[in-house]
């Protein structure tokens, strides 16, 4: 299995190093300029590509790791060549994109793998597991916390562009509002309020989200790029009729650092850590590289990524109307 | 001279707190005990020796500078009324009332009679609330955006039965459990609640009761500040304590984490076979109290008001027709 990866950001790195502990071989990657693209591409052995045209002719799967808005076009361009496709969350920036992206790679007959990573994260999987088996009853109310520092980067900070990144609520909170999704079942509505770089001098995006499940379950969301780099800090608080499961990386984590850092640096984007064998990202990785390769369906389809973008996107919408945002099934419109 | 104090009906366990409350206070004469069940009244009388009055007219005879008012929830009024026109000073227990029609009438009584009145708001003594409180007024934290807050609890249902009952208690976890949070945002921000959205289930408990026992409540204020508000009883039977009072505060500046209840011990014992947390904090209730007195004594406003307590269920009110309506509803306050 050959694979190309399109961006060589964090995502982009990352990946990579998940890609390199299976047997699939990285080809090459591509950037926006072939420069950005050339350190990575030695350290894997691996060629830089010009243009993501000419890396779809040399690969069977794509990995897209480039900014949110030029992930459907990407998709469009791959499925079009017959290639599978991995593609970062979130899949993309509106309800109609998304559709459009799971049609064209269903009528391709082309894979598209949407990472939502979360769902790999051990504490997050087992949580998942546990209320699979029943031992917490039917959930009733979920709590769901992700807080960092906003992202940062050397040039063209594309995350604070809400016309690219989606904003916090699409682009951090999706994370939880696809889990929340994942554990208590299809969302029926979605309220939401944010703030965000309410004056000049405050690096502060912060939102709130209330989801109504279906069948009941209340979901609420919150996340935070408002805490001092290098915070990173998640929590969760999954309450049943029958018990309850209680997460916090801060109270889990087991090592504590109290060591003097003279020079304290964060990197660009916080990012989780608790020292596990397997990085997420690889477990990940390594489920996509298997249902590749076997045809089995992994824990996240193309599917659950539009349905994820569904709610980020009525999130957005609530958020800017004040209102209370229904959401319509979209089942048929994906034929 | 002692200031001398009832307290009538024992239907709310906060009582069995207060009468201890009382106790410890020097120059504060606890005068006895009312109920209009006389049971009730009996057991908790012999419980903490304490006078029992076989009415609460006769406890007014016995004329108490103030009264605590432990009554069900929709059983306020009348009580006050009565109280009021005795001269006695009232600490009324939370919610005032479980409609805002009811808390109205219950602030004008008051008012009308010339007694002072107080909503038994004890988060407002809370010392890392006070603290943050002090923090914030000094400019430390910078301006207040927004609030991710929860006070959730175990079913009450195990201490005093009508808590569950809708007519006695007013409704489920909305009306017990959000009006502390909303009061500790309009004192924090001096600003009023003008529109509610708010979602509830009945997934917990639900073959116990017939009241909504998960919900959240959205507040968002004059000056733009908005909230969320987790009221659920979603606390197992099994939980280390009976539930809990917190708080993120997001500003310009970062954010806080504020937890009301957080100064435990985590104890272990065989007796009971799971660990519990023994709370060493500072007791709010016992300030609360304090401050009571201390205002009947200087004939001075409570720290917290009766107005204070008509806000918060006018609150409840919006959140309740939110929940019926399920959109958002604007909240129109009525004028004392």
């Amino acid at each position: 299995m050959r694979v190309g990866i399109a961006g060589v950001g964090f995502m982009g790195s990352t990946h990579a190093a998940a890609w390199a502990e299976t047997e699939a071989q990285i080809v090459g990657f591509v950037a926006e300029t072939v420069e950005e693209a050339q350190p990575i591409a030695q350290q894997y052995g691996a060629r830089v590509f010009p243009d993501f045209a000419s890396m779809l002719e040399a690969v069977d799967v794509v990995d897209i790791c480039t900014p949110t808005h030029l992930h459907v076009p990407m998709i469009l361009e791959a499925a079009a060549r017959g290639k599978h496709i991995i593609c970062e969350k979130p899949l993309a920036l509106s309800v109609e994109d998304a559709l459009e992206a799971v049609r064209v790679c269903r009528r391709a007959g082309v894979q598209l793998y949407v990472a939502h990573v979360v769902r790999f994260f051990p504490e997050y999987a087992l949580a998942k597991q546990i209320i699979a088996q029943g031992q917490i009853g039917q959930v009733a109310t979920l709590r769901l916390l992700r807080g960092s520092y906003r992202p940062k980067k050397p040039v063209g900070n594309w995350f604070l562009d809400e016309t690219k990144s989606g904003g916090i609520l699409m682009d951090l909170m999706i994370h939880d509002m696809d889990y929340a999704r994942w554990v208590a079942g299809e969302v029926e509505s979605v309220f939401a309020r944010k703030v965000s770089a309410v004056h000049q001098g405050s690096p502060v995006d912060y939102g709130l989200v209330i989801l109504k499940h279906r069948n009941g379950a209340i979901s609420h969301v919150a996340g935070a790029w408002a805490y001092p780099p290098p915070t990173f800090r998640t929590r969760f608080e999954l309450s049943g009729d029958r018990g309850m499961i209680e997460f916090d990386s801060q109270a889990t984590s087991p090592i504590e650092s109290l060591i003097i850092k003279p020079h304290a640096e964060a990197p660009d984007v916080g990012l989780p850590s608790s020292p596990v064998r397997e990085s997420p990202y690889t477990t990940e990785i390594k489920e996509f590289y298997v249902a590749l390769k076997e045809g089995k369906t992994p824990r996240v389809t193309a599917e659950d990524g539009l349905a994820a973008v569904q709610i980020a996107a009525a999130a957005v919408q609530s958020a800017q109307s004040g209102k209370v945002v229904y959401l319509e099934s979209l089942g048929e419109r994906l034929l | 001279m002692s200031i001398r104090i009832g307290i009538m009906s024992f239907a709310h366990l906060h009582a069995e707190a207060y009468i201890q409350n009382l106790r410890a206070i020097p120059g504060v004469e606890m005068i006895g005990l009312a109920d209009d069940d006389p049971q009730r009244g009996e057991h908790f009388a012999r419980l903490f020796g304490a006078h029992r009055f076989r009415s609460y007219e006769e406890l007014l005879e016995a004329r108490p500078d103030g009264v605590i008012i432990c009554s069900e929830n929709s059983r306020h009024l009348p009580l006050v009324k009565l109280a009021a026109e005795a001269g006695a000073h009232i600490l009324c227990e939370k919610p005032l009332a479980t409609t805002a029609q009811d808390a109205e009438a219950i602030v004008r009584t008051c008012r009308q009679a010339g007694v002072l009145l107080m909503t038994a708001f004890p988060m407002r003594f809370s010392t890392p609330l006070l603290e943050v409180k002090s923090r914030l007024d000094g400019g430390e934290l910078g301006q207040v955006y927004c609030f991710n807050s929860s006070n959730q609890g175990e079913l009450p249902k195990k201490h005093r039965a009508w808590f569950v009952d809708k007519a006695l208690a007013g409704g489920g976890a909305i009306m017990d459990h959000t009006v502390h949070l909303v009061d500790i945002m309009r004192w924090y921000l001096g600003s009023e609640v003008t529109e509610v959205y708010a979602v509830a289930n009945r997934i917990f408990h639900a073959d116990e009761v017939e009241v909504e026992t998960g919900g959240m409540v959205w507040v968002t204020f004059e000056n733009g500040v908005f909230a969320t508000i987790d009221c659920s009883w979603s606390r197992p039977p099994y939980w280390p304590s009976w539930g809990g009072l917190s708080f993120e505060m997001v500003t310009d500046r970062g954010a806080v984490w504020v937890d009301a209840f957080r100064q435990n011990l985590t104890v272990f014992t065989h007796a009971l076979q799971r660990p519990y947390w023994a709370f060493w904090g500072s007791d709010p209730n016992q300030a609360m109290i304090e401050d009571f007195v201390q205002a009947i004594r200087a004939q001075r406003p409570p720290r917290v008001s009766g107005e204070d307590g008509l806000r918060a269920v006018e609150v409840v009110e919006a959140a309740y027709r939110s929940v019926e309506s399920g959109q958002p509803v604007h909240l129109e306050r009525r004028q004392v």
